[in-house]
């Protein structure tokens, strides 16, 4: 009896405890790191271009170019840490790290346990083709031949869509599938709007964007209740958005404009 | 090594499998028979045609054995439709696999052509046999008995190379496997599978040719 009594009221510590604890360490986010001089960044090393790292062993990439101006406009130092994708969101919420600027993609289930920024970089998969191929939607795609890369986003995307009698070809990368749509080969293939912006360099005119995919918005994270870091975070983007500052990392990194479904989104 | 297998996701696939273990078969006796075609025109050609016939052959024998396959293969798929010849994935792998293999057929069956002793072909020539039938009855057939063990080695090793056609999106055995892999990450068991199917196909292939070589080619040597 006595032990179960012990253990309950343990137990009720420590919920008490940790709630407390967690909205304590969120309201003093900002103010915390003002007053440490550094912010703490969690950042992917092995998902490029967006994070990388350098010959000298140092993280790299658009998001840690994003963290760093971050970090510059809150007048503060920026202490940029590796984190990977499954352990990203317990070092926020752990507080090893103050934001996340790591490719980490806007969804309800995520925005259950952190708070997202307006989108500061996207994936938009399309199909994308030859002018005169007509494909209003999915249904048009019958009979029809259609490039992608084994196993990819859009891979997966159009075989979940396309009806019966749709000639899937896959390739080995992304680069054959662009191959074979230049070389005339499929009149059509699934491709990000990186890749997009690429053929359209070098072959301006000649292709369009039919529908789109799938979208994928990544956002800076703050632990919940970080009220005031995030709002900084959100001025920092709109900023950033509005001077060109962020296009020109993506055109950087990325060798194409920010995508429009981010740059005009600013909330 | 606590590595658990797991060949559901392998068998759950199966008539991917064999739709691709078909085209990979298709692909391979096809290029065998084209090529040998291919192999047995250019050898007459170059051990009996006139020097411009002798050149081409010798370019497209040296072009060939000189660049790597998958070079080749990305030429005709890739390359060839800027001047407006265009074949689809799998026909361009017969193409491709054609090409090749004929030109190594070429010089092995031109080996043969040149170990028949030349009094045999005069022997021909006194009874009074017009010139293709000296190749036909005198030439060729002794010439690829000969060279048999190395032609067919050389398409064991072409039934092989045919696994790389699948970078042009040929749907042969490779190509499933790869497919099969990338949905289920079951890349060990896929890969044994698929490994395993090949080396059937090689001692089924090689056993084959050895019933041919009974059939076509037992009768007895005079040398």
């Amino acid at each position: 009896m006595n032990i179960f009594r012990k253990v309950a009221a343990l137990a009720t510590a420590a919920t008490l405890f940790a709630g407390f604890g967690a909205a304590s360490a969120g309201a003093q986010t900002l103010e915390a790191v003002k007053s440490r001089g550094t912010i703490n960044v969690g950042m992917l090393v092995d998902f490029p271009p967006f994070g990388i790292l350098d010959t000298s062993g140092q993280p790299d990439g658009y998001d840690a170019d994003v963290a760093k101006l971050l970090a510059k406009d809150l007048g503060v130092d920026v202490n940029l840490v590796p984190v990977t994708g499954p352990n990203r969101i317990p070092y926020l919420l752990s507080g090893q790290v103050d934001v996340l600027v790591a490719s980490l993609g806007i969804t309800e289930e995520r925005a259950k346990q952190v708070d997202f920024s307006q989108p500061y970089a996207g994936i938009e998969i399309f199909l994308f083709g030859e002018k005169d191929v007509d494909v209003p939607d999915a249904a048009a795609l019958a009979g029809k031949n259609v490039g992608v890369a084994r196993a990819s986003t859009q891979d997966t995307a159009i075989t979940k869509i396309a009806p019966e009698g749709t000639n899937i070809q896959r390739f080995d990368d992304d680069a054959s599938a662009v191959q074979a749509l230049l070389s005339g080969q499929v009149p059509l293939i699934g491709a990000s709007n990186t890749v997009v912006a690429q053929v359209e360099t070098v072959r301006p005119e000649t292709y369009t964007t039919k529908f789109s995919l799938s979208q994928q918005r990544q956002g800076i994270a703050t632990r919940p209740g970080s009220t005031e870091l995030m709002a900084a975070v959100n001025d920092f983007l709109t900023k950033m958005k509005e001077d060109g500052q962020l296009n020109e990392l993506h055109q950087k990194w990325l060798d194409a404009p920010l995508p429009d479904f981010i740059a005009s989104t600013n909330n | 090594m606590n590595y658990e297998l797991n060949f559901a996701p392998v068998f759950a696939n199966f008539d991917h499998l064999i739709a691709g273990t078909l085209v990979t078969i298709q692909l391979s006796f096809g290029a065998m028979l084209l090529g040998t075609i291919v192999a047995v025109a250019c050898a007459a050609g170059k051990t009996g045609g006139p020097a411009p016939v002798r050149w081409l052959v010798d370019a497209y024998v040296e072009i060939i054995r000189n660049t790597p396959f998958l070079i080749q293969i990305f030429f005709i798929f890739f390359g060839l439709p800027a001047l407006g010849i265009r074949f689809s994935p799998n026909t361009a792998a017969l193409v491709a696999l054609t090409v090749n293999v004929g030109a190594y057929a070429t010089e092995i069956i031109r080996a043969g052509i040149e170990s028949i002793q030349r009094g045999q072909v005069e022997a021909g020539t006194a009874l009074g046999l017009k010139r293709i039938q000296i190749f036909r009855y005198i030439v060729i057939k002794p010439a690829l008995r000969t060279v048999y063990p190395a032609l067919t080695s050389q398409f064991i090793y072409l039934m092989l190379t045919s696994s790389v056609v699948s970078v042009i999106s040929a749907t042969d055995l490779a190509a499933a496997g790869n497919d099969i892999q990338s949905r289920t990450f079951a890349s060990f068991e896929v890969y044994l599978v698929i490994t395993g199917i090949y080396l059937v196909l090689s001692v089924a292939l090689s056993g084959l040719f050895s019933l041919v070589e009974r059939l076509a080619f037992n009768y007895p040597l005079s040398r």
